[in-house]
């Protein structure tokens, strides 16, 4: 996949972990996931539709998912409650939508975000696309960006 | 004042409330609602001065909403801020010609937030315009 479709997503998600919510984050270098059933155990998850389609997942462990909706929402989390859920949703909604913006060779509609705790088995990727992660350091933890997008041809 | 704060998220929407809240906003004056349709509802029930929307949402989307709201005839002046994730170009075109009356793209701090909405606040509503 071109780093033209993944840069915006890796854009979109230090403005809102390093420069909206002050979050000690860097980016490592991204891979492309040979087995995208392998992710963290919380796993936000936006669909993308319209002239391309694809999926956009934001991926950590139960621990940083708490630790960055905290930061996120203003209120302690010490489980993982119904809150802390809809928080995760919101945060892959806005990495999504704000990558759109630079995504400039499609008009593309964003799904409604879907959040699974467990397995990764049940997010359905695009068939025959490349998932591409994006690893992200925090002081908070580690998290992922994981994008499937069908280029333009 | 009564604010309708419209956002499928409950964390996006106690973020809204308390940015209105810590600027003066009476808490009793800010009602919520996860969907378009149950905005539709409240704001039928009771007259809303100032609406924030977010765009995706179940049910009826914030796009959808606005139009409705416009075509009652009371609301057809009334603030409507669409606070969205949604950052493309095309996205704040089709919000505009829908009839908003600001484009705010999520994220946004409370306090830039509320830059973007004490003009639209009347004077003395709430102690903080």
């Amino acid at each position: 996949m071109k780093a033209k479709y993944i840069n915006p997503f890796l854009a979109a998600s230090m403005n809102l972990f390093k420069e909206h919510l002050g979050i000690e984050v860097r980016s490592l270098n991204p891979f492309v996931r040979k087995d995208p059933t392998t992710l963290e155990e919380v796993s936000g998850i936006i669909g993308l539709a319209g002239e391309t389609t694809g999926a956009v997942v934001l991926s950590f462990s139960r621990t940083t998912a708490m630790n960055i909706v905290s930061v996120f929402s203003g209120r302690s989390y010490t489980a993982l409650t119904n809150e802390v859920l809809d928080g995760v949703g919101e945060l892959v909604n806005i990495i999504a939508g704000n990558a759109k913006k630079d995504l400039l060779d499609f008009r593309i509609s964003i799904s409604l975000p879907g959040v699974i705790v467990g397995p990764a088995t049940r997010i359905h990727w695009p068939e025959g696309i490349p998932v591409i992660t994006i690893p992200f350091d925090s002081n908070l933890g580690s998290l992922s960006v994981n994008v499937s997008l069908k280029e333009a041809e | 004042m009564n604010v309708l704060v419209i956002d499928d998220s409950a964390v996006m929407r106690r973020i809204h409330r308390n940015a209105l809240t810590e600027h003066g906003i009476p808490d009793d004056s800010i009602f919520e609602a996860s969907d378009g349709e149950a905005a539709l509802k409240m704001s039928a029930e009771r007259r809303m001065d100032l609406f924030l929307v977010d765009w995706n949402m179940p049910k009826l989307d914030g796009f959808q909403l606005v139009k409705k709201l416009r075509s009652v005839s009371h609301y057809a002046a009334t603030p409507i801020i669409m606070i969205t994730s949604e950052a493309a170009k095309y996205n704040v075109m089709e919000a505009i010609n829908a009839g908003v009356t600001n484009y705010v793209v999520k994220p946004i701090k409370g306090d830039v937030l509320w830059q973007k909405l004490k003009k639209y606040i009347e004077p003395g509503a709430g102690g903080g315009a």
